[in-house]
């Protein structure tokens, strides 16, 4: 428990450490060409770690949607989107307003797709989120 | 001693965001949901690994076309402004090897007794934790910046909303 408690936390230091670089690298380079170097060194880092690990074609994978499969693009502009943004607002509000963001679209999700949560804790939540925005612009 | 003294006007890093930018992070944000849904339905179809081998096999083709589409632009475009290309130090490339193995620990956490609420709450803490860390640093080249108080009451506030709005799932 005290170990995956540890993971947890290292994979958000991870995302943090990411970033940095990527950012820095978008500094040198832009922002596009960072989130391609990012997608390329990790598509190759776990390609490794599935020839020891897995399979590259796993039962399901020609019967997943076409939803399933489009993440890679949007994820080019997450990443190009966060490299453009660290040099110009700093890590913690970066990472802070890409949460803010993330959590503003994951309820109005919820709540499209009808996902049991607790109905006033999500809105106390997106109250608390907006007002943190509020608070940065001050 | 007097924190709120740290941020002076004159630190770079002290004026705060800009309209354009915030709605820029928004947005960005919003993609993170998205791009989630999908590769937690590959993911549901596959496995986490595989999930993330595609998006990111996917994520290196989609942005190897945008670039090659947008070079001719790129060379003969405005010269380069005070940073030569080519200068980044090979690190630098290797933000992605980071992405690859949170992949790794997210999945394991989040099929442990954490669960995945516990997994995204810890994780959003040690994302904010290592970010203020970079900031004060200026760690990787980037610009060294204290947060303003304001910048911090900001991020509490984002904090906790995101934690209510995590548990809200959780508990639900």
């Amino acid at each position: 428990m005290a170990a995956m408690i540890l993971f947890a936390f290292a994979a958000g230091m991870l995302v943090t450490l990411s970033r940095q670089i990527n950012g820095r690298l978008a500094v040198e380079t832009s922002a596009l060409q960072s989130s391609f170097w990012n997608h390329l060194v990790g598509f190759v880092a776990l390609a490794v770690v599935t020839v020891f690990a897995g399979s590259f074609w796993p039962d399901g994978a020609s019967g997943a949607p076409w939803l399933a499969w489009i993440g890679g693009a949007v994820g080019v502009a997450f990443v190009g989107g966060g490299s453009w943004l660290i040099p110009r607002l700093g890590a913690a509000m970066t990472g802070g307003l890409l949460v803010a963001g993330q959590m503003l679209s994951g309820v109005v999700l919820d709540l499209a797709r009808g996902q049991d949560a607790i109905f006033w804790m999500q809105i106390a939540g997106v109250c608390l989120i907006l007002t943190g925005v509020f608070i940065s612009r001050r | 001693m007097a924190p709120s003294r740290l941020a002076s006007p004159s630190s770079a890093g002290a004026a705060p965001p800009r309209l354009i930018e915030i709605v820029a992070a928004l947005a960005t944000g919003s993609l993170l949901t998205l791009m989630l849904l999908s590769n937690s339905t590959m993911a549901a179809h596959t496995t986490p690994l595989f999930s993330s081998l595609t998006a990111h096999g996917v994520g290196t083709v989609v942005a190897g076309i945008v670039l090659a589409a947008l070079w001719p632009m790129h060379r003969t475009g405005t010269g380069r402004s005070a940073r030569s290309p080519g200068r980044a130090p090979l690190w630098a490339y290797l933000g992605g090897l980071s992405g690859a193995l949170t992949v790794m620990l997210t999945s394991s956490a989040a099929n442990s007794m954490l669960a995945l609420t516990g997994t995204l709450a810890i994780g959003l803490a040690g994302q904010v934790v290592l970010a203020l860390i970079f900031d004060c640093l200026g760690a990787m080249g980037l610009e060294k910046r204290l947060p303003r108080r304001k910048d911090l009451f900001a991020l509490a506030a984002i904090v906790a909303g995101t934690i209510l709005i995590i548990f809200a799932r959780g508990m639900g």
